[in-house]
């Protein structure tokens, strides 16, 4: 397959030379603007420059096929040479995004200053892109005329592809995000970004209540003095729960009674429901020697100190119960609009409700209280180029389907081993 | 607290699957030792197969979580997808190859074992938790079997110069897997939009499975334009796979990820 001359460089048409060098030049161009300017603001981006943007790259896409086909560079970018190239290049690019720590201030000042610690919003990455949609959108371009059904599969991953990552890069700089810190009874109706400015909000919300669930919590030997679960028993940790039984590290050990909530009474814990209530349970341990003891432990809340069982151990371990995890967590909240509806909504994790083109989702809580949280925040987004980016994937993904079929089967030479 | 020891259903497969291999190497000239090895490998699959039902019942919770729980499945789809290859295409190189691997991951597991527990951050309880890792998890598992045809491939161009090779198989496992990564990919972009609001946020972890999806892509566009260049696609498709690992395992130790939102293993 070797071609006896060699090609001279930029002579049509194009091929990898040439892919190499642009891609260079762009990375060069790149990182000078970087230098010079300082990355771009993306919010200057902003809707309807951004759509103009998208609209006239495309136009530009599908102009230049229309009527400059026998261009160097127009034909060259449809084919798969620019295709590698600029694949190549975005993967470069993203590579040195996977080993800097984004959005930094720790990093060296000339990575900073390269725009490697703010990848995204960098000129080289820009231009990356921007070579890698060019070349994307015109080999669906050289594909789409003349229309074949059979290309349909190619159709799917290819314009899927370009119209998710379009508009996702231009849609970024239209996604508006915040948070809502409410507080019980507390009608809120503005949110703070990032940086902690306050933005009006079409909806305003009302936290009625912060529930949350959690799980048993487990049992752990512990240095009393510093807190630390003893190393060599993490793999014994087990689940607290009435009747359990183990053994861990060399104790026997059978919970008695496990009470969810519970408060402490004098030197034993009883059933309670009231604000800061905390696990706690009755355990029995049996020490290799025959002794048995039988105690309270509890983990503790905000409320109430923790309780340990004392294992008359060399080192003065005790046995704790450790702090429950969560495994729900949710926040029932009046939502009000500005047109005057009202609605009970609850929004949990992994749950976000919608509301005028807004999406709630459960942020956080104040942990110090845990489930007794008076407080919850609420994130809230609009991204109103959403839709886009779905079509887009939701076309990849039927293409990817398409892309599983491609396999053919291996020719076998005479019933050859293989 | 398991009412059933998961050391013994990793044991009981390990074995099954080291004794259906060794039978195996005979199993061309005597019909007693290949249906032997059919039945201990297939055993094998079963046996894993019912250890991971009876941890999902166990645990209430799809066991998907840690890597160790994921190293399961692992072994479970490269036993079956490298057993499928052998049935569908003959290839008895990839019986040996995925059967070893799948009893290294599944050794992995033994000699660390996991601290299964119930608990499962509210974070992953969602519908796309399991379709997302499972299909990662298989498209994973089939393109390791790419990374070994590369590899064999690679052994041969320097050293069994004289044979023929071909990258078929290579290429069959590249699509498919590929169809899988993407929607593997795709899941947690839509299941992203859910949980944390956004459907690409260049998390570390998103990071590297970008950098994994575009190499497999750049391969496949490069096997398409130059079928010829052998040598430099399996050297593509075996730094693909690195990248792959990197994006599995090696995500979680890289300086990069401090902040990550998909390390659940504490």
């Amino acid at each position: 397959m070797r071609s006896t001359k060699k090609r001279a460089i930029w002579v049509s048409p194009w091929g990898y030379s040439e892919g190499w060098l642009f891609g260079l030049g762009l990375l060069i161009t790149g990182l000078a603007l970087q230098l010079t300017t300082g990355g771009l603001d993306s919010n200057t981006l902003s809707w309807p420059i951004n759509f103009v943007i998208g609209l006239g790259f495309t136009g530009l896409i599908a102009g230049s096929w229309l009527f400059f086909r026998k261009n160097s560079l127009v034909s060259w970018l449809a084919r798969v040479p620019a295709a590698i190239t600029s694949i190549a290049l975005v993967t470069f690019l993203v590579l040195l995004m996977g080993f800097t720590l984004q959005e930094d201030a720790q990093n060296p000042v000339w990575v900073q200053k390269l725009g490697l610690s703010n990848m995204t919003s960098s000129w080289p990455f820009l231009l990356g892109m921007a070579f890698f949609l060019a070349s994307l959108g015109m080999a669906t371009m050289k594909r789409l005329i003349p229309f074949k059904t059979k290309n349909f599969g190619f159709y799917l991953n290819h314009a899927g592809l370009y119209i998710l990552v379009l508009a996702g890069l231009l849609g970024s700089a239209d996604l508006q995000r915040y948070t809502m810190e409410l507080h019980e009874g507390e009608i809120i109706w503005y949110a703070n970004d990032e940086k902690g400015r306050q933005v009006e909000m079409p909806i305003a919300l009302e936290l009625q209540s912060f529930n949350m669930e959690e799980f048993n919590p487990k049992l752990a030997v512990i240095e009393p003095h510093s807190g630390r679960i003893v190393q060599e028993t993490v793999p014994e940790m087990f689940e607290v729960d009435t009747g359990n039984r183990s053994e861990i590290y060399g104790y026997d050990v059978e919970i008695v009674r496990f009470l969810e909530m519970s408060g402490k009474v004098e030197d034993r814990y009883e059933p309670a429901n009231s604000f800061g209530a905390a696990p706690s349970a009755l355990v029995r341990v049996t020490s290799e020697d025959g002794t048995t003891k039988e105690g309270w432990i509890s983990s503790g809340s905000f409320m109430m100190p923790h309780s340990l069982l004392d294992l008359d151990h060399e080192y003065g371990y005790a046995l704790a119960m450790t702090i429950p995890q969560s495994s729900h967590y949710s926040s029932d909240v009046t939502i009000y609009t500005a047109s005057g509806d009202e609605r009970e909504a609850r929004i949990e994790v992994n749950h976000p409700v919608e509301a005028e083109g807004w999406k709630l989702y459960q942020y956080s809580y104040d942990e110090r209280f845990g489930r007794w949280s008076p407080s919850s925040v609420i994130e809230v987004i609009r991204d109103p180029w959403l839709p886009v980016v779905y079509t887009g994937i939701f076309m990849v993904m039927v293409g990817s389907v398409y892309l599983m079929t491609l396999g053919k089967a291996p020719q076998k030479k005479n019933g050859e081993e293989l | 607290m398991m009412p059933f020891d998961p050391t013994w259903f990793t044991l009981s497969s390990i074995l099954l699957w080291v004794f259906a291999m060794l039978f195996f190497i005979f199993s061309k000239r005597n019909r007693f030792f290949a249906a032997t090895s059919h039945s201990l490998f297939s055993a094998g699959i079963g046996v894993l197969s019912v250890f991971v039902v009876l941890l999902w019942q166990e645990l209430g919770r799809a066991p998907l979580r840690t890597l160790g729980e994921t190293r399961l499945w692992y072994a479970l789809f490269l036993s079956l997808i490298g057993y499928a290859t052998y049935l569908r295409w003959g290839y008895r190189w990839v019986f040996y190859y995925s059967g070893i691997m799948a009893v290294v991951f599944l050794g992995v597991n033994l000699a660390y074992p996991d601290n299964y527990d119930k608990t499962l951050m509210p974070a992953l309880q969602s519908v796309w938790f399991v379709p997302h890792v499972i299909v990662y998890i298989f498209a994973y598992a089939i393109l390791a079997v790419s990374a070994l045809v590369a590899v064999k491939g690679l052994y041969m161009e320097y050293f069994r110069k004289d044979e023929e090779w071909s990258m078929q198989l290579a290429d069959n496992m590249v699509y498919l897997g590929l169809g899988f990564l993407t929607l593997g990919l795709l899941f947690g972009a839509l299941w992203g939009k859910e949980a944390w609001g956004h459907y690409w946020t260049w998390d570390p972890k998103e990071t590297w499975a970008f950098l994994t999806w575009i190499g497999y892509m750049g391969y496949i566009h490069f096997r398409y334009h130059k079928p010829a260049k052998v040598v430099s696609a399996m050297w593509m498709l075996s730094l693909a796979f690195v990248i792959l690992l990197i994006c599995w395992f090696g995500v979680n130790y890289l300086p990069s990820a401090v902040n990550s939102v998909h390390s659940y293993t504490n």
